[in-house]
């Protein structure tokens, strides 16, 4: 449709007003309050009182080394399941069955799907009464309540955001280079190293920052499976509004967080835009 | 000459055909074991569930906060939805129509909800709505849950006009039709499954929603999984199993709607990655 700057501007006008106050407008208010005096003058004693702190610094480098485990497991189940869906699902209709498995986990709730890891896990859960049951242990093991427990939890609900960014990748590497290399005489995992997996390298790559952004900012999978033994920083933040009552720690803290998540989204940009020049 | 396939290449495609089963049982699991404990009559989580009950989903829809809680997110939901539409849509139009300076940059505006932290969203919405007087309220969750399911209608929007031909919204403007009659009459009925399965998305990922609403709600008006978060602090029980269960049949019903509307694959590949148009 051939659209006047009148009409974009009308078309535009709604989604921008809405956008401004309800989406510009608190993010402006909360990095205010995070400068805020409670005078009323500009200071950063929020942010120095964060940065300088090694409690805070600990909850962040937590945060971020389960993000890179998390990234890490993402990768190694996602890449064999995006490989397999692309270039081993002969029939369309088990695809679309492994597409429904991939789907389904991302419209339930995380809640859910930590109550799910509960049964799991849990002293009285499946996997201790298996292992008690074949005589392997006497007593339930801790699974719960760690480190392990939450990576295993982040990694499954960003499992499938994973796959789906690797899919998209294979999906459109040329599949006469493949053959190419194949008819020169390379064996099926000498071309996958050197053709297949190159040029699925941007997807990895993008889909490793996405996943680790979202594991970074992740809040109720730290919070139901650290049983309060892990600190992350979104539990910090959620503690400064409900239990300290230090909302300008709280917001000095979520822009840190915002921050570190701008950074990562800086470099997913980077990577889709290379990706876009190597499809070219 | 091509080499044929020996053992190792056999093992090879072998074991990524494993793998790859043992994840997609990863991937089911969680979901499986909650619907099948939902079903024991043991009055604690045991597993294997024992018995076969509808008790605890009696116990969920005859308890008053448990049926508030799934109207309160219905409604949310719904509203959301509907805004998400009148405001994605028109964008996803102008992002598909016309370039403009700066275009690319609104909409990654637009679009970044997707990506920001959700926590920082629900604590901003929070300190915006009390200083304006309607904090802990419908209207902080609504508009909250609207910036956050925005990205998803303008998303699957922008991905169906891309794909549609323009030439035949031309060719009505070029035989007198207005604007808006183009709009409705030709390229309406051409994205509408794109616009469902947008919807859809919207209308799902602001039902399971948790951390902003958490920061938004009462313990008395809450939606169903602030509730559940609320309630897994002290009680792990298969009351809480069957509430789960019956989200994750609804998340099915909506797996199943889209793939309807538009197919599954083509819904999720445009949809949770960041394939641009």
């Amino acid at each position: 449709m051939r659209l006047t700057p009148v009409n974009t501007a009308v078309l535009l006008l709604g989604p921008i007003a809405f956008f401004v106050l309800f989406f510009a407008a608190p993010f402006a208010l909360l990095i205010g309050e995070s400068f805020a005096r409670p005078d009323g003058g500009i200071t950063l004693s929020n942010y120095v009182a964060v940065l300088t702190d090694g409690y805070y610094w600990k909850a962040l480098l937590n945060t971020l080394l389960i993000s890179f485990w998390v990234t890490v497991v993402c990768f190694v189940l996602g890449y064999p399941l995006a490989y397999f869906i692309v270039f081993h699902v002969p029939s369309a209709g088990v695809r679309r069955g492994i597409y429904v498995l991939l789907v389904t986990p991302l419209f339930t709730s995380n809640i859910v799907r930590a109550f799910g890891w509960i049964v799991i896990l849990g002293r009285r859960g499946m996997v201790n009464s298996s292992l008690i049951a074949i005589g392997l242990i006497e007593a339930p093991l801790d699974l719960l309540y760690s480190k392990t427990a939450i990576v295993i939890g982040l990694a499954y609900i960003l499992l499938p955001v994973m796959t789906l960014s690797v899919c998209s990748v294979l999906q459109t590497v040329d599949r006469s280079l493949i053959e190419a290399a194949r008819d020169l005489g390379a064996r099926p995992s000498r071309a996958f190293l050197a053709v297949t997996f190159p040029l699925s390298l941007p997807g990895v790559v993008a889909g490793s920052i996405i996943v680790f952004a979202l594991s970074v900012s992740a809040y109720v999978i730290p919070s139901i499976l650290s049983g309060g033994r892990e600190m992350v920083t979104p539990i910090l933040i959620f503690q400064q509004y409900t239990a300290t009552f230090r909302p300008d720690i709280g917001a000095a803290l979520s822009v840190v967080l915002l921050v570190v998540t701008l950074l990562l989204i800086g470099a997913y940009l980077f990577f889709l835009e290379r990706r876009l020049r190597v499809a070219v | 000459m091509r080499v044929s396939l020996n053992l190792a290449d056999r093992l090879g495609r072998l074991s990524i055909a494993g793998i790859s089963c043992l994840v997609l049982v990863f991937l089911a699991l969680p979901l499986v074991v909650v619907v099948a404990i939902s079903f024991t009559q043991t009055a604690y989580l045991k597993f294997p569930p024992q018995g076969f009950t509808w008790h605890w989903y009696w116990k969920v829809v005859s308890d008053p906060t448990f049926v508030e809680a799934f109207v309160v997110s219905s409604q949310l939901a719904a509203a959301a939805t509907a805004t998400a539409l009148l405001l994605g849509m028109p964008a996803a139009l102008v992002f598909a129509r016309r370039n403009f300076r700066g275009a690319r940059a609104l909409s990654a505006v637009f679009l970044s909800p997707l990506v920001l932290p959700t926590i920082v969203l629900g604590v901003a919405i929070l300190q915006y709505a009390s200083a304006l007087g309607f904090a802990r309220s419908f209207w902080a969750l609504y508009v909250g849950h609207v910036v956050l399911v925005t990205p998803y209608v303008i998303r699957t929007s922008i991905a169906s006009l891309s794909g549609m031909d323009p030439a035949l919204e031309e060719a009505a403007q070029d035989l007198g039709a207005t604007r808006v009659q183009t709009f409705f009459l030709i390229t309406l009925p051409q994205i509408k499954p794109g616009v469902i399965a947008g919807a859809l998305f919207a209308f799902i990922n602001s039902w399971i929603n948790v951390e902003v609403s958490i920061f938004n709600s009462t313990a008395q008006f809450v939606t169903i999984p602030v509730k559940l978060f609320n309630y897994i602090q002290f009680n792990i029980d298969p009351t809480l199993a069957a509430v789960s269960a019956l989200t994750i049949y609804i998340a099915i019903l909506v797996v199943v709607a889209i793939d309807l509307a538009v197919g599954i694959e083509k819904a999720a590949v445009n949809t949770t990655t960041n394939a641009r148009s």
